[in-house]
Protein backbone atom coordinates (compact mmCIF):
# COMPACT_ATOMS: atom_id res chain seq x y z
CA UNK A 1 0.00 0.00 0.00
CA UNK A 2 1.11 3.54 -0.70
CA UNK A 3 3.16 5.28 1.95
CA UNK A 4 0.91 7.87 3.57
CA UNK A 5 2.27 10.61 5.80
CA UNK A 6 -0.72 12.05 7.60
CA UNK A 7 1.33 14.75 9.28
CA UNK A 8 2.79 16.15 6.08
CA UNK A 9 -0.32 15.18 4.08
CA UNK A 10 1.77 13.34 1.55
CA UNK A 11 1.16 10.12 -0.32
CA UNK A 12 4.04 8.25 -1.90
CA UNK A 13 3.07 5.89 -4.69
CA UNK A 14 5.50 3.38 -6.12
CA UNK A 15 5.28 2.27 -9.76
CA UNK A 16 7.70 -0.35 -11.03
CA UNK A 17 8.64 -0.95 -14.65
CA UNK A 18 9.16 -4.69 -15.01
CA UNK A 19 10.13 -6.85 -17.97
CA UNK A 20 12.86 -8.97 -19.52
CA UNK A 21 16.41 -7.72 -19.96
CA UNK A 22 16.92 -5.12 -22.69
CA UNK A 23 13.19 -4.62 -23.29
CA UNK A 24 13.39 -0.84 -22.83
CA UNK A 25 12.41 -0.16 -19.22
CA UNK A 26 15.18 2.37 -18.68
CA UNK A 27 14.44 3.96 -22.07
CA UNK A 28 10.86 4.53 -20.89
CA UNK A 29 12.09 6.34 -17.78
CA UNK A 30 14.63 8.35 -19.74
CA UNK A 31 11.90 9.56 -22.07
CA UNK A 32 9.62 10.43 -19.14
CA UNK A 33 12.47 12.30 -17.49
CA UNK A 34 13.10 14.33 -20.65
CA UNK A 35 9.48 14.95 -21.56
CA UNK A 36 7.43 15.29 -18.38
CA UNK A 37 9.54 18.14 -16.99
CA UNK A 38 6.64 19.70 -15.09
CA UNK A 39 5.87 16.54 -13.19
CA UNK A 40 9.44 15.35 -12.63
CA UNK A 41 10.58 16.54 -9.22
CA UNK A 42 14.19 15.38 -9.11
CA UNK A 43 17.03 13.77 -10.97
CA UNK A 44 16.78 10.35 -12.56
CA UNK A 45 19.17 8.03 -10.77
CA UNK A 46 20.58 4.98 -12.53
CA UNK A 47 23.16 2.35 -11.77
CA UNK A 48 24.20 0.70 -14.98
CA UNK A 49 26.88 -1.79 -15.82
CA UNK A 50 29.05 -1.96 -18.87
CA UNK A 51 26.84 -2.28 -21.93
CA UNK A 52 24.22 -0.05 -20.35
CA UNK A 53 22.41 -2.80 -18.52
CA UNK A 54 20.55 -1.84 -15.38
CA UNK A 55 22.42 -3.27 -12.45
CA UNK A 56 20.18 -2.39 -9.51
CA UNK A 57 17.38 -0.06 -10.53
CA UNK A 58 16.57 3.29 -12.06
CA UNK A 59 14.66 5.80 -9.99
CA UNK A 60 12.66 8.81 -11.06
CA UNK A 61 10.56 10.94 -8.69
CA UNK A 62 7.44 12.70 -9.94
CA UNK A 63 4.68 14.83 -8.46
CA UNK A 64 1.05 14.56 -9.46
CA UNK A 65 -0.32 17.50 -7.52
CA UNK A 66 -3.00 17.23 -4.84
CA UNK A 67 -5.70 14.63 -4.35
CA UNK A 68 -8.11 15.26 -1.46
CA UNK A 69 -5.62 17.69 0.02
CA UNK A 70 -2.78 15.17 -0.11
CA UNK A 71 0.33 15.84 -2.12
CA UNK A 72 0.70 12.76 -4.35
CA UNK A 73 4.29 11.82 -5.11
CA UNK A 74 5.08 9.06 -7.55
CA UNK A 75 8.30 7.13 -7.56
CA UNK A 76 9.07 5.31 -10.76
CA UNK A 77 11.50 2.42 -10.59
CA UNK A 78 12.83 -0.06 -13.09
CA UNK A 79 14.13 -3.48 -12.15
CA UNK A 80 17.18 -5.18 -13.65
CA UNK A 81 15.73 -7.53 -16.24
CA UNK A 82 18.42 -10.16 -16.39
CA UNK A 83 17.55 -13.44 -14.74
CA UNK A 84 20.55 -13.37 -12.40
CA UNK A 85 19.32 -10.24 -10.62
CA UNK A 86 16.25 -11.93 -9.15
CA UNK A 87 17.02 -10.84 -5.59
CA UNK A 88 17.24 -7.19 -6.62
CA UNK A 89 13.97 -7.44 -8.55
CA UNK A 90 12.25 -8.75 -5.44
CA UNK A 91 13.70 -5.96 -3.34
CA UNK A 92 12.60 -3.26 -5.78
CA UNK A 93 9.08 -4.69 -5.94
CA UNK A 94 8.61 -4.31 -2.19
CA UNK A 95 5.56 -2.13 -1.42
CA UNK A 96 4.78 -1.64 -5.09
CA UNK A 97 1.49 0.10 -5.91
CA UNK A 98 1.41 -0.21 -9.70
CA UNK A 99 3.31 -2.09 -12.37
CA UNK A 100 4.13 -1.41 -16.01
CA UNK A 101 5.18 -4.63 -17.69
CA UNK A 102 7.33 -3.80 -20.71
CA UNK A 103 7.36 -6.63 -23.22
CA UNK A 104 9.79 -6.82 -26.13
CA UNK A 105 7.96 -7.10 -29.45
CA UNK A 106 10.82 -8.91 -31.16
CA UNK A 107 9.97 -12.46 -32.16
CA UNK A 108 13.19 -13.77 -30.63
CA UNK A 109 12.20 -12.44 -27.20
CA UNK A 110 8.81 -14.15 -27.01
CA UNK A 111 9.83 -16.70 -24.41
CA UNK A 112 11.73 -14.11 -22.34
CA UNK A 113 8.58 -12.00 -22.11
CA UNK A 114 6.55 -14.90 -20.83
CA UNK A 115 9.20 -15.94 -18.33
CA UNK A 116 9.51 -12.41 -17.02
CA UNK A 117 5.75 -12.09 -16.57
CA UNK A 118 5.76 -15.37 -14.66
CA UNK A 119 8.62 -14.04 -12.54
CA UNK A 120 6.58 -10.92 -11.79
CA UNK A 121 3.63 -13.10 -10.77
CA UNK A 122 5.82 -15.14 -8.40
CA UNK A 123 7.50 -12.11 -6.88
CA UNK A 124 4.21 -10.32 -6.28
CA UNK A 125 2.88 -13.46 -4.65
CA UNK A 126 5.89 -13.43 -2.35
CA UNK A 127 4.61 -10.09 -1.04
CA UNK A 128 1.05 -11.34 -0.73
CA UNK A 129 0.00 -9.46 -3.88
CA UNK A 130 -1.88 -10.84 -6.85
CA UNK A 131 -0.95 -10.05 -10.43
CA UNK A 132 -4.67 -10.13 -11.17
CA UNK A 133 -5.46 -7.44 -8.62
CA UNK A 134 -2.53 -5.05 -8.69
CA UNK A 135 -2.81 -2.02 -11.00
CA UNK A 136 -0.99 -3.29 -14.09
CA UNK A 137 -0.58 -2.24 -17.69
CA UNK A 138 1.33 -3.91 -20.48
CA UNK A 139 3.50 -2.17 -23.02
CA UNK A 140 4.53 -3.85 -26.26
CA UNK A 141 7.75 -2.03 -26.93
CA UNK A 142 10.11 -1.74 -29.91
CA UNK A 143 7.34 -1.62 -32.52
CA UNK A 144 9.66 0.62 -34.59
CA UNK A 145 12.06 -2.24 -35.25
CA UNK A 146 9.70 -3.70 -37.85
CA UNK A 147 10.83 -0.88 -40.14
CA UNK A 148 14.37 -2.19 -39.85
CA UNK A 149 13.37 -5.65 -41.07
CA UNK A 150 13.27 -7.26 -37.64
CA UNK A 151 10.58 -9.93 -37.22
CA UNK A 152 8.08 -8.67 -34.65
CA UNK A 153 5.21 -10.46 -33.00
CA UNK A 154 1.79 -9.18 -34.08
CA UNK A 155 -0.03 -7.36 -31.27
CA UNK A 156 -2.71 -10.08 -31.33
CA UNK A 157 -0.14 -12.72 -30.57
CA UNK A 158 1.34 -10.67 -27.71
CA UNK A 159 -2.14 -10.20 -26.31
CA UNK A 160 -2.70 -13.95 -26.43
CA UNK A 161 0.70 -14.69 -24.90
CA UNK A 162 0.63 -12.15 -22.12
CA UNK A 163 -2.79 -10.64 -21.66
CA UNK A 164 -5.24 -13.47 -22.24
CA UNK A 165 -5.95 -13.93 -18.55
CA UNK A 166 -4.89 -10.58 -17.19
CA UNK A 167 -7.08 -8.50 -19.50
CA UNK A 168 -5.34 -5.26 -18.52
CA UNK A 169 -4.79 -2.15 -20.67
CA UNK A 170 -2.00 -2.63 -23.20
CA UNK A 171 -0.12 -0.22 -25.43
CA UNK A 172 2.11 -0.62 -28.46
CA UNK A 173 5.17 1.56 -28.04
CA UNK A 174 8.54 2.64 -29.26
CA UNK A 175 10.21 3.97 -26.14
CA UNK A 176 13.26 5.06 -28.10
CA UNK A 177 11.01 7.37 -30.14
CA UNK A 178 8.79 8.19 -27.20
CA UNK A 179 5.73 6.65 -28.82
CA UNK A 180 3.31 5.03 -26.37
CA UNK A 181 5.40 5.95 -23.32
CA UNK A 182 3.07 8.66 -22.04
CA UNK A 183 -0.17 6.70 -22.55
CA UNK A 184 1.35 3.68 -20.79
CA UNK A 185 2.39 5.72 -17.77
CA UNK A 186 -0.89 7.63 -17.63
CA UNK A 187 -2.92 4.41 -17.74
CA UNK A 188 -0.86 2.88 -14.96
CA UNK A 189 -1.11 6.00 -12.80
CA UNK A 190 -4.87 6.15 -13.38
CA UNK A 191 -5.30 2.55 -12.23
CA UNK A 192 -2.93 3.06 -9.31
CA UNK A 193 -4.73 6.17 -8.08
CA UNK A 194 -8.12 4.47 -8.47
CA UNK A 195 -6.84 1.62 -6.33
CA UNK A 196 -5.42 4.07 -3.81
CA UNK A 197 -8.75 5.89 -3.56
CA UNK A 198 -10.48 2.58 -2.96
CA UNK A 199 -8.02 1.65 -0.24
CA UNK A 200 -8.42 5.04 1.40
CA UNK A 201 -12.19 4.83 1.19
CA UNK A 202 -12.39 8.06 -0.82
CA UNK B 1 13.35 -16.18 -50.43
CA UNK B 2 16.38 -15.56 -52.59
CA UNK B 3 19.36 -16.93 -50.66
CA UNK B 4 21.36 -13.72 -50.92
CA UNK B 5 18.41 -11.74 -49.57
CA UNK B 6 17.99 -14.26 -46.79
CA UNK B 7 21.66 -13.94 -45.77
CA UNK B 8 21.41 -10.18 -45.91
CA UNK B 9 18.29 -10.27 -43.73
CA UNK B 10 19.97 -12.55 -41.18
CA UNK B 11 23.03 -10.32 -41.01
CA UNK B 12 20.84 -7.28 -40.61
CA UNK B 13 18.97 -8.95 -37.75
CA UNK B 14 22.25 -9.94 -36.12
CA UNK B 15 23.51 -6.36 -36.26
CA UNK B 16 20.29 -4.99 -34.77
CA UNK B 17 20.27 -7.60 -31.99
CA UNK B 18 23.88 -6.77 -31.23
CA UNK B 19 23.09 -3.07 -31.08
CA UNK B 20 20.26 -3.92 -28.67
CA UNK B 21 22.68 -5.82 -26.44
CA UNK B 22 21.05 -9.14 -27.31
CA UNK B 23 24.32 -10.93 -27.95
CA UNK B 24 23.05 -14.51 -27.92
CA UNK B 25 20.37 -13.70 -30.46
CA UNK B 26 22.99 -11.94 -32.61
CA UNK B 27 25.33 -14.92 -32.39
CA UNK B 28 22.58 -17.29 -33.48
CA UNK B 29 21.87 -15.17 -36.58
CA UNK B 30 25.56 -14.87 -37.46
CA UNK B 31 25.94 -18.63 -37.22
CA UNK B 32 22.84 -19.26 -39.31
CA UNK B 33 24.02 -16.86 -42.01
CA UNK B 34 27.46 -18.53 -41.98
CA UNK B 35 25.86 -21.92 -42.55
CA UNK B 36 23.80 -20.55 -45.42
CA UNK B 37 26.89 -18.99 -47.05
CA UNK B 38 28.75 -22.29 -46.80
CA UNK B 39 25.81 -24.21 -48.23
CA UNK B 40 25.44 -21.88 -51.20
CA UNK B 41 29.07 -20.93 -51.80
CA UNK B 42 28.78 -21.77 -55.48
CA UNK B 43 26.38 -18.90 -56.05
CA UNK B 44 28.13 -16.48 -53.70
CA UNK B 45 31.25 -15.27 -55.41
CA UNK B 46 32.75 -13.50 -52.36
CA UNK B 47 31.90 -16.30 -49.91
CA UNK B 48 35.47 -16.51 -48.57
CA UNK B 49 35.69 -12.90 -47.57
CA UNK B 50 32.15 -13.04 -46.18
CA UNK B 51 33.00 -16.07 -44.05
CA UNK B 52 36.19 -14.39 -42.80
CA UNK B 53 34.28 -11.31 -41.83
CA UNK B 54 31.61 -13.43 -40.16
CA UNK B 55 34.20 -15.36 -38.16
CA UNK B 56 35.49 -12.04 -36.78
CA UNK B 57 31.96 -10.96 -35.85
CA UNK B 58 31.26 -14.29 -34.15
CA UNK B 59 34.49 -13.99 -32.15
CA UNK B 60 33.63 -10.44 -31.13
CA UNK B 61 30.11 -11.28 -30.05
CA UNK B 62 31.34 -14.31 -28.09
CA UNK B 63 33.73 -12.00 -26.29
CA UNK B 64 30.83 -9.68 -25.54
CA UNK B 65 28.86 -12.58 -24.07
CA UNK B 66 31.80 -13.67 -21.95
CA UNK B 67 32.51 -10.18 -20.71
CA UNK B 68 28.89 -9.58 -19.94
CA UNK B 69 28.46 -12.86 -18.08
CA UNK B 70 31.52 -12.29 -15.96
CA UNK B 71 30.17 -9.04 -14.50
CA UNK B 72 29.94 -9.70 -10.76
CA UNK B 73 26.50 -9.67 -9.17
CA UNK B 74 27.36 -7.06 -6.60
CA UNK B 75 29.25 -3.98 -7.60
CA UNK B 76 29.97 -0.78 -5.85
CA UNK B 77 27.07 1.60 -6.30
CA UNK B 78 27.23 5.32 -6.87
CA UNK B 79 26.47 7.45 -3.80
CA UNK B 80 23.17 8.59 -5.32
CA UNK B 81 21.93 5.01 -5.54
CA UNK B 82 23.11 4.19 -2.02
CA UNK B 83 21.20 7.17 -0.68
CA UNK B 84 18.01 6.08 -2.41
CA UNK B 85 18.35 2.58 -1.00
CA UNK B 86 18.77 3.97 2.50
CA UNK B 87 15.88 6.41 2.15
CA UNK B 88 13.42 4.33 0.21
CA UNK B 89 14.07 0.72 1.15
CA UNK B 90 14.44 1.06 4.90
CA UNK B 91 11.51 -0.50 6.77
CA UNK B 92 11.60 2.31 9.31
CA UNK B 93 12.60 5.69 8.05
CA UNK B 94 13.09 7.92 11.04
CA UNK B 95 15.42 8.22 13.99
CA UNK B 96 18.19 5.87 14.96
CA UNK B 97 16.09 2.87 13.96
CA UNK B 98 15.73 4.41 10.53
CA UNK B 99 19.52 4.64 10.32
CA UNK B 100 19.83 0.99 11.26
CA UNK B 101 17.17 -0.05 8.74
CA UNK B 102 18.89 2.04 6.07
CA UNK B 103 22.08 0.09 6.66
CA UNK B 104 20.12 -3.18 6.62
CA UNK B 105 18.68 -2.16 3.24
CA UNK B 106 22.22 -1.60 1.93
CA UNK B 107 23.17 -5.10 3.06
CA UNK B 108 20.08 -6.55 1.39
CA UNK B 109 21.29 -5.00 -1.87
CA UNK B 110 24.65 -6.69 -1.37
CA UNK B 111 26.44 -3.47 -0.37
CA UNK B 112 28.08 -5.17 2.61
CA UNK B 113 31.17 -3.00 2.88
CA UNK B 114 29.18 0.20 2.94
CA UNK B 115 26.63 -1.35 5.32
CA UNK B 116 29.48 -2.40 7.63
CA UNK B 117 30.70 1.18 7.84
CA UNK B 118 27.24 2.26 8.97
CA UNK B 119 26.69 -0.61 11.41
CA UNK B 120 30.05 0.14 13.04
CA UNK B 121 28.84 3.68 13.73
CA UNK B 122 25.66 2.32 15.29
CA UNK B 123 27.20 -0.30 17.57
CA UNK B 124 27.75 2.21 20.34
CA UNK B 125 24.13 3.27 20.34
CA UNK B 126 22.16 1.97 23.30
CA UNK B 127 18.93 1.35 21.37
CA UNK B 128 20.20 -0.37 18.26
CA UNK B 129 23.74 -1.41 19.27
CA UNK B 130 23.00 -5.13 19.62
CA UNK B 131 21.13 -5.24 16.31
CA UNK B 132 23.99 -3.37 14.64
CA UNK B 133 26.48 -5.89 16.06
CA UNK B 134 24.42 -8.81 14.77
CA UNK B 135 24.26 -7.18 11.38
CA UNK B 136 28.02 -6.74 11.37
CA UNK B 137 28.23 -10.48 11.88
CA UNK B 138 25.68 -11.11 9.10
CA UNK B 139 27.74 -8.98 6.72
CA UNK B 140 30.97 -10.80 7.57
CA UNK B 141 29.25 -14.16 7.12
CA UNK B 142 27.99 -13.00 3.71
CA UNK B 143 31.44 -11.72 2.77
CA UNK B 144 33.08 -14.96 3.96
CA UNK B 145 35.22 -12.91 6.30
CA UNK B 146 34.27 -14.73 9.51
CA UNK B 147 37.67 -13.99 11.08
CA UNK B 148 36.89 -10.28 10.86
CA UNK B 149 33.62 -10.97 12.63
CA UNK B 150 35.49 -12.84 15.36
CA UNK B 151 37.81 -9.84 15.79
CA UNK B 152 34.78 -7.60 16.28
CA UNK B 153 33.29 -10.03 18.77
CA UNK B 154 36.53 -10.10 20.78
CA UNK B 155 36.62 -6.33 20.77
CA UNK B 156 33.04 -6.18 22.07
CA UNK B 157 33.95 -8.67 24.81
CA UNK B 158 36.92 -6.63 25.94
CA UNK B 159 35.84 -3.05 25.35
CA UNK B 160 32.79 -3.03 27.59
CA UNK B 161 30.69 -1.49 24.86
CA UNK B 162 27.99 -4.06 25.71
CA UNK B 163 26.78 -5.42 29.04
CA UNK B 164 27.59 -9.16 29.52
CA UNK B 165 24.00 -10.23 28.74
CA UNK B 166 24.18 -8.52 25.37
CA UNK B 167 27.61 -9.96 24.61
CA UNK B 168 26.21 -13.40 25.37
CA UNK B 169 23.22 -12.74 23.14
CA UNK B 170 25.57 -11.76 20.31
CA UNK B 171 27.84 -14.77 21.00
CA UNK B 172 24.93 -17.22 20.68
CA UNK B 173 23.78 -15.54 17.50
CA UNK B 174 27.27 -15.67 16.00
CA UNK B 175 28.11 -19.19 17.18
CA UNK B 176 24.90 -20.53 15.67
CA UNK B 177 25.85 -19.11 12.29
CA UNK B 178 29.41 -20.42 12.59
CA UNK B 179 28.04 -23.88 13.40
CA UNK B 180 25.65 -23.75 10.46
CA UNK B 181 28.64 -23.12 8.20
CA UNK B 182 30.39 -26.04 9.90
CA UNK B 183 33.40 -23.88 10.77
CA UNK B 184 35.74 -25.00 13.52
CA UNK B 185 35.47 -21.86 15.64
CA UNK B 186 34.33 -21.74 19.26
CA UNK B 187 33.64 -18.26 20.56
CA UNK B 188 34.70 -17.63 24.12
CA UNK B 189 32.06 -16.16 26.35
CA UNK B 190 32.71 -12.71 27.72
CA UNK B 191 34.49 -12.87 31.14
CA UNK B 192 31.45 -11.40 32.89
CA UNK B 193 29.12 -13.99 31.45
CA UNK B 194 30.30 -17.08 33.35
CA UNK B 195 27.80 -16.75 36.14
CA UNK B 196 25.09 -15.82 33.73
CA UNK B 197 25.61 -19.02 31.79
CA UNK B 198 25.36 -21.02 35.00
CA UNK B 199 21.95 -19.51 35.63
CA UNK B 200 20.81 -19.63 32.03
CA UNK B 201 22.34 -22.65 30.31
CA UNK B 202 22.06 -22.61 26.56
CA UNK B 203 19.90 -25.57 25.58
CA UNK B 204 20.84 -27.56 22.52
CA UNK B 205 18.78 -26.55 19.52
CA UNK B 206 16.10 -29.09 18.70
CA UNK B 207 14.28 -29.53 15.42
CA UNK B 208 10.97 -28.51 16.89
CA UNK B 209 12.23 -25.78 19.17
CA UNK B 210 10.22 -22.61 18.78
CA UNK B 211 11.69 -20.09 16.40
CA UNK B 212 13.75 -17.31 17.93
CA UNK B 213 12.59 -13.83 17.04
CA UNK B 214 15.99 -12.72 15.86
CA UNK B 215 16.05 -15.50 13.26
CA UNK B 216 12.78 -14.49 11.70
CA UNK B 217 12.23 -12.42 8.63
CA UNK B 218 9.07 -10.64 7.49
CA UNK B 219 6.23 -12.96 6.62
CA UNK B 220 3.76 -11.50 4.16
CA UNK B 221 1.41 -14.40 3.47
CA UNK B 222 0.61 -17.76 5.00
CA UNK B 223 -1.05 -20.79 3.46
CA UNK B 224 -2.73 -23.04 5.98
CA UNK B 225 -3.78 -26.63 5.28
CA UNK B 226 -7.22 -27.20 6.76
CA UNK B 227 -8.65 -30.49 8.04
CA UNK B 228 -10.67 -31.41 4.96
CA UNK B 229 -7.56 -31.20 2.82
CA UNK B 230 -8.08 -27.77 1.28
CA UNK B 231 -5.65 -24.90 1.77
CA UNK B 232 -6.41 -21.27 2.52
CA UNK B 233 -4.14 -18.32 1.86
CA UNK B 234 -4.13 -15.32 4.19
CA UNK B 235 -2.28 -12.03 4.08
CA UNK B 236 -0.46 -11.20 7.30
CA UNK B 237 -1.96 -8.00 8.68
CA UNK B 238 0.93 -7.40 11.04
CA UNK B 239 3.86 -9.24 12.55
CA UNK B 240 5.66 -8.84 15.81
CA UNK B 241 8.59 -11.20 16.02
CA UNK B 242 7.24 -14.75 15.84
CA UNK B 243 3.66 -13.64 16.29
CA UNK B 244 1.68 -12.98 13.14
CA UNK B 245 -1.83 -11.63 12.91
CA UNK B 246 -4.43 -12.60 10.33
CA UNK B 247 -7.81 -11.04 9.70
CA UNK B 248 -10.55 -13.54 8.84
CA UNK B 249 -13.96 -12.61 7.60
CA UNK B 250 -16.80 -13.72 9.87
CA UNK B 251 -18.29 -15.36 6.76
CA UNK B 252 -15.36 -17.78 6.65
CA UNK B 253 -17.06 -20.01 9.20
CA UNK B 254 -15.34 -23.24 8.18
CA UNK B 255 -11.88 -21.80 8.80
CA UNK B 256 -12.94 -19.96 11.96
CA UNK B 257 -14.41 -23.11 13.49
CA UNK B 258 -11.10 -24.89 13.06
CA UNK B 259 -8.98 -22.06 14.40
CA UNK B 260 -9.38 -22.98 18.04
CA UNK B 261 -6.95 -21.41 20.48
CA UNK B 262 -4.05 -23.78 21.17
CA UNK B 263 -4.50 -25.67 17.88
CA UNK B 264 -1.16 -26.53 16.27
CA UNK B 265 -1.25 -26.09 12.51
CA UNK B 266 1.17 -28.68 11.18
CA UNK B 267 1.52 -27.67 7.54
CA UNK B 268 1.86 -23.95 7.17
CA UNK B 269 3.62 -22.25 4.27
CA UNK B 270 5.17 -18.94 5.24
CA UNK B 271 5.86 -16.58 2.35
CA UNK B 272 8.51 -13.94 2.89
CA UNK B 273 9.86 -11.45 0.36
CA UNK B 274 12.83 -13.75 -0.12
CA UNK B 275 11.46 -17.25 -0.10
CA UNK B 276 8.76 -19.63 1.03
CA UNK B 277 9.26 -21.69 4.18
CA UNK B 278 7.27 -24.56 5.56
CA UNK B 279 6.66 -24.96 9.24
CA UNK B 280 4.29 -25.12 12.16
CA UNK B 281 2.27 -22.49 13.94
CA UNK B 282 0.00 -22.43 16.98
CA UNK B 283 -3.25 -20.47 17.26
CA UNK B 284 -2.56 -18.14 20.17
CA UNK B 285 -5.76 -16.16 20.21
CA UNK B 286 -8.91 -15.50 18.26
CA UNK B 287 -11.19 -12.55 18.88
CA UNK B 288 -13.88 -10.71 16.98
CA UNK B 289 -13.20 -7.06 16.10
CA UNK B 290 -16.01 -4.91 17.48
CA UNK B 291 -15.23 -1.53 15.95
CA UNK B 292 -13.54 0.16 13.01
CA UNK B 293 -13.52 -0.69 9.31
CA UNK B 294 -12.92 -4.39 9.99
CA UNK B 295 -15.75 -4.69 12.51
CA UNK B 296 -17.10 -8.25 12.55
CA UNK B 297 -13.85 -9.76 11.27
CA UNK B 298 -11.86 -12.11 13.46
CA UNK B 299 -8.35 -11.27 14.51
CA UNK B 300 -6.31 -14.47 14.77
CA UNK B 301 -2.81 -14.50 16.24
CA UNK B 302 -0.51 -17.32 15.17
CA UNK B 303 2.72 -18.11 16.96
CA UNK B 304 5.36 -19.45 14.57
CA UNK B 305 6.75 -22.62 16.13
CA UNK B 306 9.11 -23.78 13.44
CA UNK B 307 10.11 -22.57 10.04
Amino acid sequence: MANINLKLREIEVKVVYYGPGRCGKTTNLEYIFKTFRKQVTGQMVSANTEGDRTLYFDFLPMGLGKVKGYDVRVQLYTVPGQVKYGATRRMVLREVDGVVFVADSMDVRREKNMLSLKDLHQNLKGYGLSIFKIPLVLQYNKRDLGEQGIPLMPIGQMERDLNRQLKVPSFPASAVKGEGVGPTLKACLKLTLQSLKQQMGW
Amino acid sequence: MDVKKEIKSLLNQAEVYKSQGLFREALEKYIRSGKLIQKHQKVISNHKSLLNSLAKKVRAVKEDIQRFESIPLNQEMPESVLNIIKQKFAVKKEGIEGELEGAVALAKFGQYERALDEFKQLVKNETVGVDAAKNIIRCHMALDSVEEGVKHYRHWCESGVFVPEHVENIRRFFQERIDRKKLDIQLQASPGVGSLQDIEPVPPRKEDEEVREEDLIDITTVVIALKEGRSREFDVSFQSGTLINLLLSDKDTQTLEQMEEGLVLENVQFFSPIAMFEGKARVESKSQIDSGPKMGYYSVDLKIMSI
